[in-house]
């Protein structure tokens, strides 16, 4: 009896410290949660957002500005897909003029590349018909060689090319209209970001375009 | 179909390509302090692929099921206390690092008793690196890994089950096994060589790290290639 | 018996002597995989120095607190929280700079150098000395990280904190900014330094043996 007293008390008494370093913990970490946690939130949707005017419109250049005021609103959806049982979904975003026109779309995807995945940001025409520009969010290639597809004198080969036939990537020079000239030593790279761009292109044209009928629709 | 590759292609990933030591950099402390010589580095490698397994899936099934926002445990909990649609907005990811150190302290806390009444002249070799097994960065960064595919995914598709997770802590166990079992061996042959004084110990063993890092540096673009191959895109 | 090393001392230890990178050989994770750029090494350095200085801080308030078999989880309680709190706090104020060290920044919970110090030093003493063991280790440490972050992104990229230094003739050796160029890289430092330990070891020795 005595014996279960003095055990009973020693765990309290032990651990009573860890209790309350728990609760004030706890209660802090809530608290650089709630203030933090909008600011984080704003971070991350801001990076895409400072990229889509510079994809959108084929004036300014592909790289990022982050001092243009967005001429656009910009509205994000999802466009999804089943393909051999696997469900595939594609962030896009839609990006509406002061009329409320459709001024083009930015759609997100990501794929394999040759070290780890690659994920992209390729912006397109109203109609889904032509690549406005390519922004590369995310990449783990070899340095010097891979992660070349992230220079601006690469990505800007995509610009103006249609989407009804698949790009590929040639080791030579390019010639015919849906070629591009794949990075020296880095073919792997090159062609994993066609390959990635093309699956994704058609899957999203058709939603794309019914999505611009409709806003025509709407409009009308 | 596709399931069985992509667990096949997280454990090779795991082992051999991203592998934990020479890769990610993570357990070195021990890759280095451990590598003496090659029984008691297969030794450090099984426990440590055994503590990895299971405080993988312990942080896994604490993720799914009481940190992310809508988990079915704090849903239910708070169900008592806030309306449905509150409920299912609490986030609690923020308690997600302490969450898993404790998973780890404890899964280590089991391992050595386990080891203890089982195989106990195993027990008496290890001597103090058992508990210093919680230390290991290893560990922490598979259940980091683990909660970076399951919180915070946007395509609700893309969210791991258990069997990816334990998938990538045991591969990843077994990927820190190799690489500390290798240098184990090599170590074993330079106690025969004449290495400069200044270069003995912890250099020499970080020179010869480097070179096995390059080694296994061919294994880039594999599993690229295999899941082009197995999938088709 | 050599007395307590006071304040002043433990911070200039933590320098240079009790070097946690080249003498201790603890911490040695993020050592290898952030210091392939300058920038990198030195936000590390600094998030370690938070931690380290806050958890020396608030274990030495409660050292006198603490029971023996219960230490070590209130040690790493305190730890775990306060590297949520600075992985939150870069998460919000330098969004690229955590992306860019990932999973690295809440690896500081299991990184030897804190519990370590939070055991040898902050459960036994003030908390003066504690936060001035902390302040001098993460120095060290700091040093530590970005001797051979310089080397890695010199030899690597040309370039020291983003800007181009090298001249273009120079061909950027790539391997030293991937993995085995970490491993080379601090091995040879470490060897460099345990060479000039151990000259001024033996110059002190032959000094003393000639008197």
């Amino acid at each position: 009896m005595e014996m279960t007293d003095r055990l009973n008390k020693n765990f309290l008494v032990q651990g009573w410290l860890v209790i309350l370093l728990c609760l004030v913990f706890g209660g802090s970490l809530t608290a650089v949660q709630l203030t933090l946690s909008p600011v984080i939130e704003a971070n991350k949707k801001n990076e895409i957002l400072q990229i889509i005017p510079g994809l959108i419109s084929e004036e300014n250049s592909t790289a990022i500005n982050k001092e243009a005021t967005l001429p656009f609103t910009v509205s994000p959806f999802y466009v999804n897909s089943e393909k051999q049982g696997r469900h595939l979904s594609y962030a896009v975003f839609e990006a509406k003029d002061k009329d409320g026109n459709i001024s083009g779309w930015a759609a997100r995807a990501s794929g394999q590349g040759y070290a780890d995945k690659i994920e992209l940001l390729l912006g397109l025409n109203p109609e889904a018909e032509k690549i406005t520009g390519l922004f590369i969010l995310e990449q783990k290639e070899t340095p010097g060689l891979g992660n070349k597809i992230s220079e601006i004198k690469w990505r800007d080969q995509f610009k103006g090319k249609k989407t009804d036939k698949a790009i590929s990537a040639i080791k030579g020079k390019a010639v015919n209209a849906n070629e591009i000239d794949a990075i020296t030593g880095a073919t792997i790279s090159s062609k994993s970001v066609c390959r990635i761009i093309n699956q994704m292109v058609g899957d999203i044209r058709p939603p794309l375009k019914m999505k611009l009928e409709e806003s025509v629709h709407e409009k009308k | 179909m596709t399931y069985i590759t992509d667990i096949f292609l997280i454990a090779i990933s795991a082992a051999l390509i991203n592998n934990f030591v020479l890769y990610y950099f993570v357990g070195i402390c021990p890759f280095i302090g451990v590598s003496r010589n090659v029984d008691i580095a297969f030794g450090m490698g099984f426990a440590v692929t055994f503590v990895m397994t299971i405080a993988g899936s312990i942080s896994w099934a604490i993720t799914t099921l009481v940190l992310v926002p809508g988990a079915p445990f704090t849903r239910f909990i708070a169900g008592f206390f806030l309306d449905p649609g509150q409920a299912v907005q609490i986030d609690l990811t923020t308690l997600s690092y302490i969450v898993y150190i404790f998973a780890i302290a404890s899964s280590v806390q089991f391992v050595e008793m386990y080891i203890r009444k089982f195989f106990p002249s195993l027990y008496k070799s290890f001597g103090v690196f058992l508990p210093l097994i919680t230390t290991n960065c290893a560990i922490l960064f598979a259940c980091l890994t683990i909660m970076s595919h399951v919180a915070g995914v946007e395509n609700p598709a893309d969210v791991w089950g258990l069997s990816k997770a334990l998938a990538l802590s045991f591969f990843g166990g077994v990927g820190f096994t190799i690489a500390i079992v290798i240098m184990a061996g090599i170590r074993e042959e330079l106690d025969f060589c004449d290495v400069p004084e200044c270069l003995q110990g912890a250099a020499i063993t970080l020179i010869v790290a480097g070179i096995l890092a390059m080694a296994f540096m061919g294994f880039t673009g594999v599993d690229s290639g295999l899941r082009v191959a197995l999938t088709g895109g | 018996m050599t007395a307590e090393p006071t304040a002043p001392e433990r911070f200039i230890r933590g320098i240079l002597p009790e070097n946690p990178t080249y003498r201790q050989l603890l911490g040695l994770c993020p050592t290898l995989a952030v210091t392939n750029n300058m920038k990198s090494a030195l936000t590390m350095a600094g998030a370690v120095l938070f931690v380290l200085f806050c958890a020396n801080v608030m274990v030495s308030l409660i050292r006198n607190l603490l029971k023996p078999h219960l230490r070590i989880v209130a040690f790493t309680l305190v730890i775990a929280a306060f590297v949520t709190i600075v992985d939150r706090l870069l998460a919000a104020y330098m969004y690229t700079m955590s992306k860019n060290l990932g999973p690295y920044i809440p690896l500081i919970i299991v990184n030897c150098i804190i519990i370590g110090r939070c055991e040898i030093c902050a459960s036994k003493e003030s908390v003066l000395k504690a936060a001035s063991d902390a302040i001098g280790q993460s120095i060290g440490f700091g040093i530590g990280l970005s001797s051979i972050a310089f080397f890695r992104e010199i030899i690597g990229t040309g370039m020291v904190f983003g800007t181009r230094v090298l001249p273009q003739i120079w061909p950027d050796w790539v391997i030293m900014i991937l993995p085995p160029g970490a491993f080379f890289t601090f091995g040879l430092l470490l060897g460099s330094v345990n060479y000039m330990v151990n000259r001024k070891n033996t110059s002190i020795k032959n000094r003393d043996s000639m008197k």
